[in-house]
């Protein structure tokens, strides 16, 4: 029994790739912003206590956790991809032998890369709208309420950011690749082809 | 057809303002002799509601029918002309200040850094609203906790000492239902009637005090410019007769939706006086003085606004 | 590159074809998504319609229901890492006495108890998969039937009320989400009902497949114990339904409800500690970002497939059959299915109901009941390949030994279960419409 409990934790904790410095860094940061899910938690609890028992809702609570928590699934992204946790389709991957393996994940790499560059440029165009007015004036986008708060324009600015640290991500993935000996008995500095 | 055009609209597929949406293509598809086909698509089937304006400017999407609030966030100009709060209880009041109290004009101005060319408004009739407690009065409002969406809502309804919650739609039928929330901002009454949100909330108020949201009809300016003549005139004639045509629709729906509550002895309809919507937009009124100061425009359509009113003894 | 030269149908069958190609090179499944995503929205209307892909992000991360699912996570985390779960499942185990696949069908009656806590999809399984799967395995339990009972038991959570999928069914059909609420109430009894009957059959066949304790350790342990290691939990669900059906809290913000019951209890368990917390935190992060992730490009995916013209496609097929009515709602059914291997429910509600509703209610059939045959085939796309949410769900919590493969090929008899459940609603309506 102790065995499960022993296999649990290292699912969870050990068998994470974590490939490059960069994939490091976001694995510790990861442990900072998790924090913002427990801050949306306790946010959500004292809505439900105000508005039942003092019969007093907030005004802020709502949009305060739609942001919280829109944040922490894009900031999941990054983290997810520090430690190798985006699901995959192996049965083809694993089947192949290192070399080829090698050249997949250079070709796959590069494919992401493709996404990615994709994705940075059309989350600049969406944030420059909502960041400036059409007539070229500063304006953080709003959410529309009487509060207003510019979550809008800052989730949208994440949206770049996660992007563009992904993009960098995949490239330090591929150059890793490139470098990794395609046989894996030799040492690394004579691996590249 | 030489114009194939995606709209996309601020409805899903079974409401009436799609329905009636969809009609308004076919007849400008008929108007045009087919030159023009318009694919009208629900409710964030291409992007989300709140950003049509930009996919519209950008020519992802040719055009979009909807309620200018949710560009609020944008522009706090939007939240004021896409549904002042208070102000109207007949669509025909609304459509009157867009065609000759300065409305048409304003909003047009307002789209158009966007890359938008505003063709023309339309209206639908004032929103019901659906209570589980009797509000027979704005005193009744006290206490009362109710479901407020984006826009002016919130705050007018504060002052009018409830205590507003915000909800997204997708909550609104189970918080009413379990009583997390007394009272909920929706839609038209005979949509209401129909998703069964009357059976669950017995006392709906009708018609409607507080909210009566613009139908912007608009389209990616670019395209316009490049239009025949006579094929612009056939757009702008075609809104006038959509709006005529989706007011009556509903008020036929809404009525055969009433007469359906009255039948249930569960259901009472509640119908404020006259005294009782004075009182109310008096309140909504001092949060109209909030937002003019908010940017030039605003102040422009609340002088606007405010002076139209007081010429029809509105205000 | 001018895609949109292919026209709807061929464009269809390319992207379908891409995805496919695409996955086999083991690239993350929502890289794949997205990029095909991306490569015809640029390939059919240019460049300048790219904002529509970031768009759809923006809309999908800010979507307020969702904020359930990192609760589910967190509420699953905290039970796990504070040894709830092993004293619930040691107790059930303890009530299942010497019935084979005792364990299973406890678990699937936990599942229907967070159906009736949830309207999303997601966190339950999730919740389940870190919960129960490693208990069942520990417990000796076979791996594809542990599989299948949490995938097929978590699903349920969009059919049982509450549930986002009818609320946006009532809304988009225009019918009452009161009586689509009451509808599904039998059906969803009756896929639970199959799932036991299911497990019972084969653990009594195969009792290897669900194995019993034994007389001796039966001896050893009392009910009294058994009943003891259930009160923490049953607090916990009656915090979360109290919650709900009291009125105190919405669907969403229950969730949150019940990760403060959670702490309450491992505080006094004295098992709660900043650590457990932060790498409870950190789990439900990570996971997070692999499942939003994977919804995301599907978000993006349906938007540019509406824009297409891919409702066009839809309609099409439906209007080419000259057959008698059944026949054409069969034939809806077979497009939900076949749409359910690649979309995600919400897509292909905005693809397929606009179009399939007006016709059921011309076809003089009751849009009710196509309400829960609906309800009903998004269970089965859940569970299908390659798109299956459900495997996605597990896949992200499950030991990593457990591949999508093997996780397809446990799903694979709870979806025929599923899909006689199906055919059973659609020959006998009164399953779903008697109640209203
Ligand atoms: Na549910
Ligand atoms: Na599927």
């Amino acid at each position: 029994m102790a065995k499960v409990a022993e296999i649990i934790h290292q699912v969870e904790d050990h068998d994470a790739e974590v490939r490059t410095g960069l994939d490091h860094a976001l694995t510790q940061a990861a442990k900072f912003f998790a924090w913002a899910i427990f801050v949306a938690f306790l946010i959500s609890v004292v809505e439900v206590v105000s508005r039942y028992v003092f019969n007093s809702p907030t005004f802020w609570a709502h949009e305060t956790t739609s942001f919280l928590i829109a944040a922490v699934f894009l900031i999941g992204g990054p983290v997810a991809l520090a430690r190798d946790k985006h699901i995959r389709v192996r049965m083809f991957y694993d089947a192949v032998g290192p070399k080829r393996k090698r050249v997949l994940d250079i070709v796959n790499s590069l494919i992401a890369l493709v996404f990615f560059g994709g994705l940075a440029f059309a989350s600049w165009i969406m944030v420059s709208k909502s960041w400036f007015t059409p007539t070229g004036a500063f304006h953080l986008e709003g959410t529309g309420t009487s509060w207003n708060p510019p979550t809008p324009a800052l989730l949208k600015l994440l949206v770049l950011i996660c992007v563009v640290v992904m993009f960098v991500q995949t490239l330090l993935h591929l150059i890793a690749a490139i470098r990794r000996p395609a046989d894996p008995a030799a040492p690394v500095e004579t691996g590249a082809e | 057809a030489d114009y194939e055009w995606t709209f996309q609209t601020s409805e899903t597929a079974g409401e009436p303002g799609f329905v009636n949406k969809q009609k308004w293509a076919d007849d400008v598809a008929t108007l045009s002799g087919g030159r023009i086909a318009i694919e009208i698509l629900p409710i964030g089937s291409v992007v989300p509601h709140t950003d049509t304006l930009d996919a519209v400017g950008a020519g992802i999407l040719q055009g979009h029918l909807t309620d200018p609030s949710y560009f609020s966030g944008k522009d706090p100009a939007f939240a004021m002309m896409g549904n002042l709060v208070g102000a109207w209880s007949d669509p025909f009041e609304l459509l009157g200040f867009m065609q000759s109290g300065g409305g048409n004009e304003l909003y047009s101005e307002l789209v158009e850094p966007y890359g938008v060319k505003f063709i023309g408004a339309a209206a639908t009739e004032p929103e019901a609203f659906v209570s589980r407690l009797p509000i027979r009065t704005v005193e009744d409002l006290k206490g009362v906790k109710l479901r407020a969406p984006e826009g002016m809502v919130y705050e007018i309804f504060s002052k009018a000492g409830a205590a507003p919650v915000s909800l997204p739609g997708s909550e609104i039928f189970s918080a009413l239902d379990k009583g997390v929330v007394d009272a909920a901002d929706n839609t038209v009454f005979a949509t209401n009637q129909a998703l069964g949100m009357n059976d669950i909330a017995n006392f709906p108020l009708y018609p409607g005090f507080h909210s009566l949201p613009m139908i912007d009809v608009s389209m990616n300016k670019q395209i316009w410019d490049g239009l025949p003549e006579d094929l612009q005139e056939i757009l702008l004639t075609s809104v006038k007769q959509f709006s005529f045509n989706h007011i009556y629709s509903v008020r036929q729906l809404d009525a055969s939706a009433v007469e359906q509550a009255k039948a249930n002895p569960e259901i009472e309809i509640i119908n404020w006086s006259g005294d009782e919507r004075a009182k109310f937009r008096r309140i909504a009124q001092q949060e109209w003085q909030n937002w003019a100061p908010k940017t030039a425009m605003t102040q422009r359509y609340y002088d606007a606004v405010t002076a139209y009113l007081k010429g029809r003894n509105l205000l | 590159m001018d895609l949109s030269a292919l026209g709807i149908e061929y464009g269809s069958y390319l992207l379908v074809a891409a995805i496919f190609l695409l996955l086999l090179t083991g690239q993350p499944l929502a890289w794949v998504t997205g990029l095909v995503a991306l490569v015809f929205t640029f390939g059919w209307f240019g460049p300048m319609a790219l904002p529509l892909v970031t768009s759809r992000i923006f809309g999908f991360i800010t979507e307020y229901s969702l904020v359930a699912i990192p609760m589910f996570i967190l509420m699953a985390a905290l039970l796990d890492r504070s040894g709830i779960a092993k004293s619930l499942f040691n107790g059930m185990r303890i009530l299942a006495g010497r019935l084979p696949g005792g364990v299973a069908v406890q678990t699937l009656i936990v599942a229907i108890l967070m159906a009736a806590m949830s309207g999303v999809i997601g966190g339950e399984i999730v919740l389940l998969g870190i919960l129960a799967l490693p208990q069942m395995l520990r417990l000796g339990y076979d791996r594809n039937l542990s599989i299948g009972v949490v995938c097929a038991g978590g699903s349920l959570g969009t059919m049982m009320p509450p549930s986002i999928v009818l609320i946006i069914f009532g809304l988009v059909a225009n019918v009452s989400i009161a009586d689509l609420f009451v509808a599904a109430i039998t059906p969803a009894l009756l896929l639970l009902a199959f799932y036991v009957a299911y497990v019972l059959f084969m653990c009594w066949r195969n009792p290897e497949l669900g194995p019993p304790m034994s007389e001796e350790e039966a001896a050893q342990e009392s009910l009294a114990s058994a009943l003891r290691s259930l009160a923490a939990p049953l607090f916990i669900v009656f915090v979360v339904l109290g919650s709900i059906y009291g009125g105190v809290a919405s669907i969403t913000e229950a969730a949150a409800m019940g990760v403060s019951a959670v702490m309450i209890i491992s505080l006094f368990r004295r098992e709660l500690t900043v650590k457990l917390i932060q790498d409870s935190l950190v789990h439900t992060l990570e996971t997070c970002g692999m499942i939003i992730w994977i919804g995301i490009a599907a978000a993006v995916l349906v938007g540019v497939y509406n824009l297409m013209g891919g409702n066009r496609f839809v309609a099409q097929s439906i209007l080419a059959i000259d057959a008698p009515p059944v026949v054409i709602i069969m034939v809806m059914m077979v497009i939900l299915l076949v749409l359910g291997m690649f979309l995600d429910w919400i897509g292909i509600a905005l693809l397929t109901l606009p179009i399939f509703v007006p016709i059921v209610i011309q076809l003089g059939y009751d849009p009710i009941w196509f309400g829960i045959l609906f309800a009903v085939n998004m269970q089965v796309s859940y569970l299908t390949p390659p798109f299956g949410p459900a495997a996605f769900y597990l896949k992200s919590v499950a030991p990593r030994e457990i591949t999508l493969k093997h996780i397809y090929v446990a799903l694979l008899p709870f979806i025929a279960l599923q899909l006689v459940v199906l055919g059973i609603i659609l020959f006998f309506p009164p399953i779903a419409t008697w109640a209203i």
